[in-house]
């Protein structure tokens, strides 16, 4: 009987003392953020504090998607379907989810997230005239104008989901206002988005894992502690999570003294060496985008497709990647505008097979400009078939330290090559309006978008900084083209079309149409795909992390990050002493 | 009428009046200057979503069209006419990126620490710096004087920001001597403001980085002026006729030598103090410390005009308030000085 006591003891110890060393789990990271009075709670309104890859661990949305598997990973919403005859897309709500002040999740919670987004003139409004409360945990978004189901998915299942208590008397009011027939635009809707602007709830209710209590609020530090009644409290393996605000430079020498376990801050290759010389793993998930030299296609030559070819001939992509942002850049293979990471899901072998990869070969790029009529002056510089010397200007935001340095080799590489290029830096606050108002002969911007559907990608390419944007006329660059491989097309109506109706095979055949034309036309020449450079910490509070090559990996950093779902599954554990 | 022409020839009058002017003036200018700043808050809050959150242009620039009110595109002079009457009634307006928060809340949770900081580190370096300096002058061309004016030269040659990411790397990171999370910031988490000696010990310990990176940057710049000060006084006639009339050292060392030489510093130590209100934009980034230079630095980033306007007038009120008082109290410590022909 002694020894069952004793024996009893010791195991009761042990537990207390494996699950006391559990319970003091903690997560670091790192995050900028704007402290009150500027910073505040109420998450729809400029400056709310919602920390950005931590805010799904906070205001849960519906779920989050998995980029490699292409599936999604049910949170508030347990499934969803779409009715095509009805044109409603059918969430289900997960029961027994509780809000962080006691009160039970239901449908009218979604209801009020997605009407107040209205007045926010949320992208979803676009497809959507109404959303409706089925019954307590079942919820229609009824769609006016039929869009891709991958965007409308995207649209509803990864929206936070935010309290009726808290937020439901001003949803009231925009579905008060919506029933009298004002739109976005009216007076009224206007007074009540000014009024709702102002609203500073004193703290977040979420449904997520962790709490964010003001009193654990400094400028410098956030601690977000866990909530019991979490709906799948168990696989929460952290009690807390702390988020340090800052940008980079603030935020690396935290890194360098192994306070920080995870930061998606873009560290300059210097720096990233000497984490990895601190045994700090590098983590490197595909950003879906990158730099791109785009052209103002009002100035002569630029407006031949068979320029820009030159241009993307000229220049070592591979060279450029590298000196930019080191192991975290890589050269567009596929030259479609879409990331090479998203071509295997949109386009067939055979497209894929059709596409010039643009490898480095000056000799054809010369060969392309002597077909034109262009001459090498004696000083090596290209002169047109107008007699004008290919002297040009490139543009870069002078703050981007890897656009800059891709802009200078660029520019170094083409000079090389006969095209003269001078690199100009200037404010990255003034680079967009710069490009937008068509000031400039070349200019680096940015290719693709984090978005798993190709319609984005595609709107980044040709319609941000073109004259269809409405803000200025930009590259100027004209969608209406005729083309070998795909004969007339007009791209901005191909854009709108990839994203419309129900059929994925229709929109993956226009897509493959854009990625071709794009291929052949080159609007712009996107340089390389940038990767992140996340430092993990290993070993000191958490470990777990999956190896390299894991599928998990493939989420954007920035978009569904990895780290915030293996906080979720469970995946990653503090480490225990 | 005589009374009129009195109060207009009182010195302390008409120095009020210029005060006000200048004020008038620096208001206007900074409105209309920092319109003319590269980009605008709309645009760069689209740039801030998409980089941040990894949104399309078009949803960033759907939430960004609908979140402001402000109308950029209102005629300035409109604009200016608004500001001016707003900012005769004390109203410095609302933050464009935080609705609803008044820019004077702002100022108040902020120039607080900055005050606090900076005006321990002005102390601190010029009593240091002033001391070092009569120092050095008095061994000239010694070994403590070659080596204080060779450090005073390097040290105030190396720009503030860089010694500030120096220290940290140095003195937390490399050597770990304190802990570098927990030096950030003015306060931690949980500590309840007031005059308790937890409070005090927990702002102190917070405020030790910015300090020293203050004290560091600016020491070497009083050190040498002083030392130049001492050197020009030590060579008067009237040191050389208190020597002869047998003073005792410490009388000519202090009521002499240190309180003439220090004249001209204390018009540098005036203005510096004036200066302290605008904090430093770098200093207070790098050690996530909330003052009033953090706050034009972040608003500068985002062009949030109103917070900018605000605070470059609080510099130049505390700059021609604290050049008031110098004056005012020059007169005091060199009597051969009256003002306003007195």
């Amino acid at each position: 009987m002694k020894k069952i006591v004793l024996s009893l003891l010791s195991l009761l110890l042990v537990v207390s003392l494996v699950s006391s060393a559990i319970a003091a789990g903690q997560f670091n990271g790192a995050w900028p953020y704007t402290p009150p009075p500027v910073g505040h709670f109420n998450s729809y309104a400029t400056n709310a504090i919602t920390l950005g890859m931590y805010y799904d661990l906070i205001e849960q949305p519906l779920a989050m998607y998995l980029w490699a598997s292409g599936k999604w990973m049910p949170l508030l919403a347990t499934k969803w379907s779409l009715n095509r005859k009805t044109n409603t897309f059918r969430v289900y709500l997960r029961k027994g989810v509780k809000w962080q002040d006691g009160k039970t999740f239901t449908a009218k919670d979604v209801v009020t997230t997605f009407y107040l987004g209205y007045l926010y003139n949320w992208a979803i409004w676009r497809y959507i005239d109404k959303v409706t409360a089925v019954d307590d945990y079942t919820v229609d978004f009824h769609m006016a104008v039929v869009c891709a189901p991958m965007v409308l998915e995207r649209y509803v299942l990864r929206t936070q989901i935010r309290s009726d208590a808290v937020y439901g008397k001003y949803a009231s009011q925009v579905i008060a206002l919506l029933n009298q027939g004002k739109k976005s635009d009216s007076d009224e809707m206007k007074k009540l988005r000014a009024e709702f602007d102002q609203f500073r709830p004193e703290k977040m209710i979420g449904t997520g894992p962790f709490i964010l209590d003001p009193k654990n609020l400094t400028e410098s530090e956030i601690t977000l502690t866990k909530f019991d009644g979490y709906w799948d409290a168990e696989k929460i393996q952290f009690d807390k999570i702390k988020v340090y605000n800052g940008e980079t430079p603030v935020v690396t020498p935290l890194v360098m003294a192994k306070e920080v376990d995870y930061a998606t801050h873009g560290f300059p290759p210097a720096t990233e060496k000497q984490f990895i010389q601190m045994g700090v793993r590098i983590i490197r998930p595909p950003i879906y985008s990158g730099p791109a030299i785009f052209f103002n296609h009002n100035i002569y030559p630029f407006n031949l497709k068979e320029v820009r070819q030159a241009i993307a001939y000229a220049i070592k992509k591979e060279e450029n990647a590298f000196v930019s942002l080191g192991d975290s850049a890589k050269r567009q293979i596929y030259m479609t505008g879409l990331s090479d990471n998203l071509v295997p899901q949109w386009l067939s072998e055979a497209v894929i097979k059709r596409l010039n990869k643009y490898d480095y070969n000056p000799d054809l790029a010369a060969k392309i400009l002597t077909k034109l009529g262009f001459k090498k002056g004696a000083d090596g510089i290209w002169v047109t078939d107008k007699g004008t010397k290919m002297e040009y200007e490139l543009l870069v935001p002078a703050e981007y330290a890897d656009w800059a340095a891709a802009a200078e080799n660029a520019a170094e590489q083409l000079t090389k090559f006969g095209i003269k290029t001078t690199v100009r830096g200037i404010t990255y606050a003034q680079h967009p309006t710069e490009v937008r108002a068509g000031r400039f002969q070349m200019a680096i911007a940015g290719w693709g978008s984090a978005h798993p559907h190709a319609h984005f990608s595609y709107y980044t390419d040709l319609v941000t900084y073109n004259y269809p944007s409405g803000l200025g006329p930009g590259m100027n660059f004209p969608l209406v083209q005729t083309t070998k491989s795909v004969g007339k097309v007009d791209l901005d109506k191909l854009i709108t079309q990839s994203a419309e109706g129900y059929d994925l095979l229709q929109q993956k055949k226009i897509v493959e149409k854009l990625a071709l034309a794009f291929n052949e036309l080159l609007p712009i020449v996107p340089l390389w795909e940038r990767y992140g450079n996340n430092p993990a910490l290993d070993g000191v509070r958490v470990t777990n992390w999956p190896k390299e090559g894991d599928p998990i990996y493939k989420n954007s950093p920035y978009a569904d990050n990895f780290v915030t779902i293996m906080i979720l599954n469970g995946t990653l554990k503090p480490v225990t002493k | 009428m005589s009374k009129v022409k009195k109060l207009f020839s009182n010195y302390i009058f008409l120095r009020v009046i210029r005060a006000i002017l200048t004020i008038f003036i620096v208001a206007t200018l900074t409105f209309f200057i920092i319109r003319l700043m590269p980009g605008n808050p709309i645009e760069i809050y689209i740039g801030q979503l998409m980089s941040q959150y990894g949104m399309s242009f078009q949803d960033a620039k759907n939430q960004a069209a609908a979140l402001f009110s402000i109308d950029l595109d209102a005629p300035l002079s409109k604009q200016y006419v608004i500001y001016m009457r707003n900012l005769l009634r004390g109203d410095f307006g609302v933050s464009f990126l935080s609705q609803g928060t008044p820019v004077s809340l702002m100022i108040a949770a902020y120039l607080p620490w900055t005050i606090f900081s900076v005006g321990i580190s002005i102390l601190i370096s010029f009593s240091l710096g002033i001391t070092l300096g009569m120092i050095s002058a008095y061994k000239r061309g010694g070994i403590f004087d070659h080596i204080v004016s060779t450090v005073a030269a390097i040290l105030s040659a190396i720009p503030n920001y860089l010694i500030g990411i120096l220290l940290l790397i140095i003195i937390g990171v490399q050597l770990g001597l304190i802990p570098v999370s927990a030096m950030r910031g003015t306060v931690s988490p949980g500590i309840k403001p007031g005059f308790t000696w937890t409070f005090i010990k927990d702002i102190f310990s917070h405020a030790l980085l910015p300090i020293m990176t203050y004290v560091v940057s600016t020491v070497g710049g009083w050190t040498l002026s002083m030392k130049s000060s001492t050197l020009n006084t030590l060579g008067e006639d009237y040191v050389t006729v208190a020597k002869a009339r047998g003073l005792p050292e410490s009388r000519i060392t202090f009521a002499y030598v240190g309180r003439n030489a220090l004249l001209p510093l204390f018009t540098s130590l005036t203005m510096q103090m004036g200066f302290l209100m605008g904090g430093s934009a770098l200093i207070e980034s790098i050690f996530v410390y909330k003052g009033i230079g953090w706050a034009l630095g972040s608003s500068i980033a985002q062009r949030d005009y109103p917070v900018m306007q605000a605070v470059f007038l609080i510099i130049t009120i505390a700059v021609i308030v604290a050049n008031f008082i110098a004056d005012l109290l020059y007169s005091k410590l060199d009597p051969r000085i009256k003002i306003g022909g007195e």
